[in-house]
């Protein structure tokens, strides 16, 4: 019973953590500011609830779980309200996103 | 290599590119930002060693308050560093006080070596058998005797007894120093204790996410 | 911030949450990590995330100033006053036994509280004088 229940927890991580490592592989290749958060809102939100969920499985104790389960809720609430601020203060001071009909740009917003 | 070991030296490398990148960079608000990352990845790294309450404290000082701070700075002052010199002197001083640091650290014993002296000595023994709960020990004498005569302080947190017990003196030391801080900085920032806020004005201060970057 | 109505939402979704979540780490501390230090950031948290949210006016509405400034010295003051109870009660400076039965956990939870009120106050009191300095400018 323990093994499965730990079968399914790897079940879940795993994937868990791949969609955590696409999320930051598009963090650093995106050419522009919105894309680059929208890899980093997957990372955030789907990979870390799919990561938790796996240890929901794992946990030894009901109340282990219970603690987990409100660990993600409030990682649901925060995450994409923290991306929703970072984008809209992008927006409203003027940083445009970059349009399928304009023309590349060099790799933006490298660190000087 | 075991999969703790792999953890322990990715989590240094982390820390340690991250201040290289703090101290290499001159935007300060990307600087601000890596130096929360920082203390994310030091309250990770001390989770890693076993240390709970530590972590604790600097996730919620390090990677929240402090950050807020820093930002909150960087609304007064200019957004980028000015360039500065090199020093030769400079680099000889650093280099020289970080190899003595090094050098110290030689002579540390290893983690969890079973003969280091935090392992060995009597005190460990008494501290840990005096915070035991009191249905793990049998009933001991009553206040006032000695440490190790059954003496018993009865919480189960071990680290919140040496720290508010059997070392409250230091403790109190610590919240001196805070109440300084606090002091200190009231005291440099003290006009704006003159000025009464007017209630007429409804002006609200601009959200600091949307400082310097423009 | 007017039209940041998500954000007016979710914070009044989370500041009660935050808040509570300050006061069990403190009370919890002796059972699991935690204590005063903590349960001080936490709590200055939830009121610098008011404050940056709904305005410096309503923040300082809810936790005016003078408090704050008290605060800082209150936690040091209760402190230091356990210390002298346990003096004017026969033991030595801070010796917890010296007051009465169970005297080591009332001593713990009343130093940890101490703890608790002056960590909590000198967070908010720095935050609140850098957002002074700022709207001044």
């Amino acid at each position: 019973m323990d093994a499965v229940r730990e079968l399914l927890g790897w079940l879940w991580i795993v994937p868990g953590a791949t969609f955590c490592v696409i999320g930051g592989i598009g963090l650093l290749r995106f050419p522009e500011f919105y894309s680059r958060m929208h890899a980093a809102g997957v990372t955030d939100t789907l990979g870390a609830a799919l990561v938790l969920i796996g240890l929901m499985f794992q946990s030894p104790d009901w109340t282990v779980a219970v603690k987990l389960a409100l660990i993600l809720f409030f990682l649901y609430v925060t995450s994409p309200t923290a991306a929703h601020a970072l984008i809209h203060a992008a927006h409203t001071t003027g940083h445009e996103p970059l349009l399928a009909d304009d023309p590349a740009p060099a790799h933006e917003g490298d660190i000087p | 290599m075991s999969g703790e070991q792999l953890i322990d030296i990715v989590l240094l490398t982390l820390l340690a590119s991250t201040a290289i990148a703090i101290a290499r960079l001159r935007n300060l608000l990307a600087t601000a930002m890596l130096t929360g990352i920082f203390s994310l990845l030091g309250a990770c790294w001390m989770l890693f060693l076993d240390a709970p309450d530590v972590a604790f404290t600097e996730a919620a000082v390090g990677a929240g308050m402090s950050t807020i701070l820093i930002l909150a700075t960087l609304c007064v002052v200019n957004a980028e560093e000015k360039p500065s010199r090199e020093s030769p002197i400079a680099l000889v001083a650093v280099l020289l006080t970080g190899g003595v640091l090094v050098y110290g650290t030689l002579d540390m014993p290893s983690y969890g070596d079973p003969d280091a002296p935090a392992t060995t000595s009597p005190i460990t023994r008494i501290y840990l058998d005096s915070a035991n709960a009191p249905s793990e020990q049998e009933e001991g004498h009553a206040a006032g005797s000695n440490p190790g005569d059954g003496f018993v302080v009865g919480i189960p947190n071990t680290v919140t007894t040496v720290l508010a017990s059997f070392r409250g003196y230091d403790t109190m030391g610590e919240t001196a120093v805070i109440f300084t801080a606090g002091l200190g900085v009231l005291m440099v920032l003290a006009g704006a204790r003159h000025r009464r806020p007017d209630p007429s004005m409804e002006i609200e201060p601009e959200p600091v996410d949307e400082g310097p970057g423009k | 911030m007017k039209n940041h109505v998500i954000l007016r939402f979710v914070t009044k979704l989370l500041i009660p949450h935050i808040l509570l979540y300050a006061f069990y780490v403190q009370w919890h501390g002796d059972f699991g990590p935690g204590g005063g230090f903590q349960a001080g950031v936490i709590f200055a948290a939830a009121i610098v995330l008011y404050g940056l949210i709904f305005g410096l006016q309503a923040a300082e509405r809810a936790i005016r100033p003078g408090l704050v400034q008290s605060g800082v010295a209150l936690g040091l003051l209760l402190y230091i006053g356990v210390g002298i109870a346990s003096m004017l009660l026969g033991g030595e400076f801070l010796d917890y036994d010296a007051l009465g039965h169970d005297g080591q956990h009332h001593g713990i939870l009343l130093v940890e509280t101490g703890v608790f009120i002056t960590v909590a106050s000198v967070m908010i009191t720095v935050f609140y004088s850098f957002a002074e300095l700022i709207r001044r400018q």
